[in-house]
């Protein structure tokens, strides 16, 4: 009786042996079927738990001491020690405090703006003709492919122009530009055509202009668009190495990564600090993804199969 | 008060037009021009330390024809790429056909497999080297169950920094295909797998017949964006080997840079960025069409 709602429960959305109904499948007896089921949950944790080891080796070693750590470095960290996260905390350098301030500051201007650019500028070409709007998304296509180390040089010459080299606003402003905003309109491209002309005739009709149309009546309706967008460029940007390496440089403090990458050399013996700060580096955007998890996959899923 | 109304609908109609300009005046100043630039730059001898650059036509082009550190740096790119798309999508196959249950503990597990993607690379290598290095977590376990006698240089030596190279980028590789395959699985119509099961198609059969048929357009999006991400890496790779040893783990991305910003040779940089591009243009055109007319037939 109990093995029935489990079956059921398990049964997979697609694939696999067990994907019949339990009526289509040659007669096994249940008492093996469980017994499968469970050999496939272990299968399945064990290549888990294979394939999350060195998250799992930073996760338990930033709570634990060096010599612990080297003497067996999968142990869980009993009893655990603050020491690691304690002392990257009050390093003199300010290390991880400046860097997830610096990085923080970084993506949120830099989304905020790329959400309300990129997507009244899809809102915008949504409505031109098609050969236009054709044109326009190849173009931005090519922008998604375009290595960075082929921008890096002259952006920072141009920067240099505007006088905003090795600034924060320079490279706010070589993000907005890049690959990043190509990457929202493409998003926001995609689900515009969902939204029904009649809304926007209507709204015209009632005297609305397009810029209000577009903020209190498109906005609202593409919000899973706005949600991918928002959720994927900030964890890029965050994680963003090249632009920050060069256009800030090493004299204008650092972002998270850059920080960690222009520090970490000397401490690379002492296995706890080194775990200490990739943890406290790490902890937001894993904290940020796993809260947001469903869109998050959503996201991608949609992007996927467009 | 109707001529009010006007004005303001009329400023309301540039709002938005000078919104979606601004966004394309960005889009080409920083990232049109920096092309057009980069390309001018490619036809000179540019170098911050001289005063004057001097167009010197396409003697940068036939300069890399000699030039062996190129060439290395565009083997080991074309090895990693093509090797991390492959493992990486024969892993996020295998991985998402695993993980295809809807029960509490699969989705858990679903969870924990993206986490790669989730960290940035530098925290990625760093977490890798500290494992890889040559007194490492790593050698330190294999040496204490007695596997090995002494430490392996798995950063150390070419070959085995180019498996490692690959081993961590395909293990970052994994969590974004692993989704994208669940999504494409997720997509197979129920009745398929009924029907083939009525007609006795099961195991691997089933799995060549229908399954990964069924997977196609998942395996296009799949294999180009592994083949791009791979083609442009940086962060992951100076962080675990800077290059190194001797510039075996040198990626074209690499050796870009250091043209331009160690050896100041700006003018030549550009030239060798202008390949990278064209490489992954064409690299992911080819590919991309390939796998799009092989979505058709099958």
């Amino acid at each position: 009786m109990t093995t029935i709602p489990r079956d059921t429960r398990d049964r997979p959305a697609a694939g696999g042996r067990t994907a019949l109904p339990p009526s289509l499948e040659t007669p096994t007896p249940p008492r093996r079927r469980r017994l499968g089921g469970r050999l496939r949950v272990l299968v399945a944790a064990a290549v888990t738990l294979v394939f999350v080891a060195p998250i799992y080796l930073m996760l338990v070693n930033a709570f634990k001491s060096q010599e612990k750590i080297l003497d067996n470095p999968i142990a869980p960290p009993w009893p655990p020690t603050l020491e690691n996260l304690t002392q990257a905390l009050t390093r003199p350098d300010n290390l991880i405090p400046l860097g997830l301030r610096n990085s923080l500051i970084v993506a949120v201007v830099s989304v905020a703006l790329i959400v309300p650019l990129g997507s009244a500028f899809s809102f915008y070409i949504s409505r031109r003709s098609g050969r236009v709007k054709a044109a326009i998304l190849v173009a931005l296509s090519a922008g998604l492919m375009i290595p960075p180390q082929v921008t890096l040089l002259p952006t920072i010459k141009i920067l240099t122009w505007i006088g905003l080299d090795h600034t924060y606003p320079g490279l706010i402003l070589a993000n907005l530009g890049g690959g990043y905003l190509s990457f929202a309109v493409f998003v926001y491209v995609g689900f515009m055509r969902s939204v029904p002309d009649e809304i926007i005739q209507a709204a015209r009709l009632d005297g609305a202009t397009g810029l209000r149309i577009w903020w209190q009546i498109v906005m609202p309706l593409v919000r899973p668009a706005t949600a991918t967008v928002v959720i994927f460029l900030t964890l890029w940007i965050w994680n963003d190495f090249l632009n920050p390496l060069f256009i800030l440089g090493p004299l204008q403090g650092q972002t998270i990564t850059t920080g960690l990458y222009l520090t970490i050399g000397q401490y690379s013996v002492d296995y706890g600090q080194l775990f200490g700060i990739m943890f406290l580096a790490g902890v937001l955007p894993v904290a940020g993804y796993l809260t947001v998890q469903k869109q998050f996959v959503a996201g991608l899923t949609s992007g996927a199969t467009k | 008060m109707e001529d009010r109304r006007a004005v303001r609908k009329k400023s309301g109609e540039r709002g938005l037009a000078l919104l979606a300009a601004l966004a394309l005046v960005l889009y080409l100043v920083f990232l049109v021009l920096p092309l057009l630039l980069s390309l001018r730059s490619s036809f000179t001898n540019e170098n911050p330390l001289k005063a004057s650059n001097d167009f010197v036509g396409l003697s940068n082009y036939t300069e890399m024809a000699g030039d062996d550190q190129l060439k290395a740096s565009l083997t080991f790119t074309l090895i990693l790429a093509f090797g991390v798309t492959i493992a990486a999508n024969a892993l996020g196959v295998g991985f998402a056909i695993l993980l295809n249950r809807t029960s509490l503990s699969y989705r858990v597990m679903r969870t924990v497999a993206f986490l790669p993607q989730v960290l940035s690379g530098v925290i990625v290598a760093f977490v890798w080297e500290t494992i890889l290095t040559q007194n490492g977590l790593l050698n330190t376990a294999l040496i204490k169950t007695g596997i090995l006698d002494e430490p392996y240089p798995w950063l150390g030596s070419p070959n085995a920094a180019l498996f490692s190279i690959g081993l961590v980028v395909t293990w970052v590789m994994s969590g974004f295909t692993t989704v994208v395959y669940l999504a494409a699985l997720q997509s197979i119509p129920l009745e398929l797998h009924d029907m083939a099961s009525l007609d006795g198609v099961r195991g691997t059969q089933r799995f060549r017949k229908i399954t990964w048929p069924m997977l196609a357009p998942g395996t296009t999006i799949s294999v180009t964006i592994s083949l791009i991400t791979v083609l442009k890496l940086y962060d992951i790779i100076t962080v675990l080997t800077g290059g190194g040893p001797a510039n075996s783990t040198q990626s074209t991305a690499l050796y870009i840079v250091k043209l331009a910003f160690t050896s100041d040779r700006v003018g030549y940089a550009s030239a060798v960025a202008m390949l990278l591009l064209a490489l992954s243009a064409v690299v992911a055109l080819t590919v991309t069409s390939a796998l799009r007319r092989r979505e058709i037939s099958l």
